[in-house]
């Protein structure tokens, strides 16, 4: 009881003090160019430092709300390239346009493993979002993978990190292309294979998506090439360290080829 | 002396620091106050509220009727009534006798007197000086007239304090 009673005067006093400094400290601006100079400067470095904080802690809480709005407007611009990139083609050829080759489907990550042989991702769309069987998976770093599942509301996707998979690729400097596989050692190391000889490929050297698949559209960024060492005698194996960070991954893009069944359809009625 | 007459000699001193305030310049190395003077014969048993607020109010005082800054003799006065209570807990009645009405220079001895009086002063002179210099001037002038303002307004506020007397 006595600390109560101690304690109200003290807290009392303390915000008179504060109340009665303010009021000389706003007299003392009023009043003084110089001094008004100075005490709003100081003003305005705490304020500054206050929003710092603050707009640093809503940011925090906001990254979902804003990866989800990022994620949203980059499908848009996907499909608006895609479209644009189909447009100038046929302006190009003086072909008939018809529609953008590729149409992107926006996806978030439910789950995904790195550090198996066999690696996969659960996306949160499935067929009722128009994905289906055989599409790729795309982010914005690279190629992840191929959907080989799907159930009405989600798919499952073979990762790239996999025994047995592999994306076309090709050099951007010589175009010289070969299946990349990955060699199962580290998850962003990837071998790309089948290179001849003679095309010089120096580290660093961007390696993109070759477009000679029906799966992904043509120069994605895949990685850059770490080093190379000749294989067999008559071809080079590059070691291709890839842009997509697959342990980070929460947005990627379900990649429909819209004239992937003609394509098929020719290829199935040639001897 | 009896009451009226130290409310009397309370209301000169407040007089004649503003007559120092607006007719005595002695240079910008030197800034006389009778401030702590008037803080130490405000009554001990004013609780640290009241205290402020009477400095508050004879620092604005002040400032309204010298030619200064508004509000620097206000800021400085609150900042030195502030601690009063603490520092004269610390400094004088340190063996917790019973506190008199009016603390004066006999009473109290003159070590006490001084220290205590020293550090209202300090207190006072390092906020009057800080605002008043705004952070513009060498730390080296702050220093040299923060020193000889203490020097010279504790002095003149332990000869003002001779005539003071408990009633």
């Amino acid at each position: 009881m006595n600390n109560r009673s101690g304690l109200l005067p003290t807290l009392t006093a303390i915000l008179l003090f504060i109340a009665l400094e303010s009021l000389s400290l706003v007299l003392v601006t009023e009043s003084g160019v110089v001094q008004r100079f100075r005490i709003m400067g100081t003003l305005r470095s705490v304020q500054a430092w206050g929003w710092t904080r603050t707009s640093n802690v809503s940011h925090f809480f906001n990254y979902r709300t804003e990866n989800e709005r990022l994620a949203a407007e980059n499908l848009q611009l996907h499909q608006e390239l895609a479209a644009a990139q189909a447009a100038a083609r046929a302006a190009d050829s003086l072909e008939v346009a018809v529609g953008p080759d590729f149409t992107w489907i926006g996806a978030g990550v439910i789950k995904n493993t790195v550090d198996r042989q066999h690696n996969h991702l659960i996306l949160d769309k499935g067929s009722c979002e128009g994905v289906e069987t055989g599409m790729g998976v795309v982010s914005s770093r690279g190629v992840v993978g191929i959907v080989d599942g799907v159930s009405p509301h989600y798919c499952h996707v073979v990762s790239l990190l996999g025994a047995g998979q592999s994306v076309s690729a090709k050099l951007g400097k010589s175009g010289a292309f070969g299946p990349m596989s990955w060699p199962g050692r580290e998850p962003g190391l990837m071998l790309l294979s089948e290179i001849p000889v003679h095309i010089q490929a120096a580290p660093g050297d961007t390696v993109l998506t070759s477009g000679y698949s029906t799966i992904y559209p043509p120069d994605i960024p895949l990685g850059s090439v770490v080093s190379s060492q000749v294989s067999k005698g008559s071809s080079q194996e590059l070691t291709v360290r890839l842009f997509e960070e697959f342990r980070s991954l929460h947005h990627v893009y379900v990649i429909r080829n819209n004239h992937q069944q003609e394509i098929e359809a020719l290829y199935e009625s040639l001897p | 002396m009896n009451p009226y007459r130290n409310l009397l000699y309370f209301v000169l001193l407040f007089l004649l620091q503003l007559a120092i305030s607006d007719y005595v310049h002695l240079g910008p190395w030197v800034t006389v106050t009778l401030f702590p003077l008037l803080i130490v014969l405000l009554p001990l048993s004013w609780s640290p509220h009241k205290v402020m607020l009477a400095a508050f109010v004879m620092g604005l005082a002040l400032d309204v009727f010298s030619n200064g800054v508004m509000g620097l003799n206000a800021f400085a006065a609150v900042t030195a009534a502030a601690p009063r209570r603490f520092l004269y807990r610390t400094l004088v009645n340190n063996d917790r006798q019973d506190e008199t009405v009016l603390m004066t220079l006999r009473q109290a001895g003159f070590i006490k007197y001084f220290k205590f009086l020293l550090a209202l002063a300090a207190i006072f002179l390092a906020a009057f000086i800080l605002l008043d210099c705004a952070g513009l001037r060498p730390f080296g002038f702050v220093l040299g007239r923060f020193t000889a303002s203490l020097l010279a307004s504790t002095a003149l506020c332990l000869a003002l304090s001779l005539p003071v007397q408990n009633h």
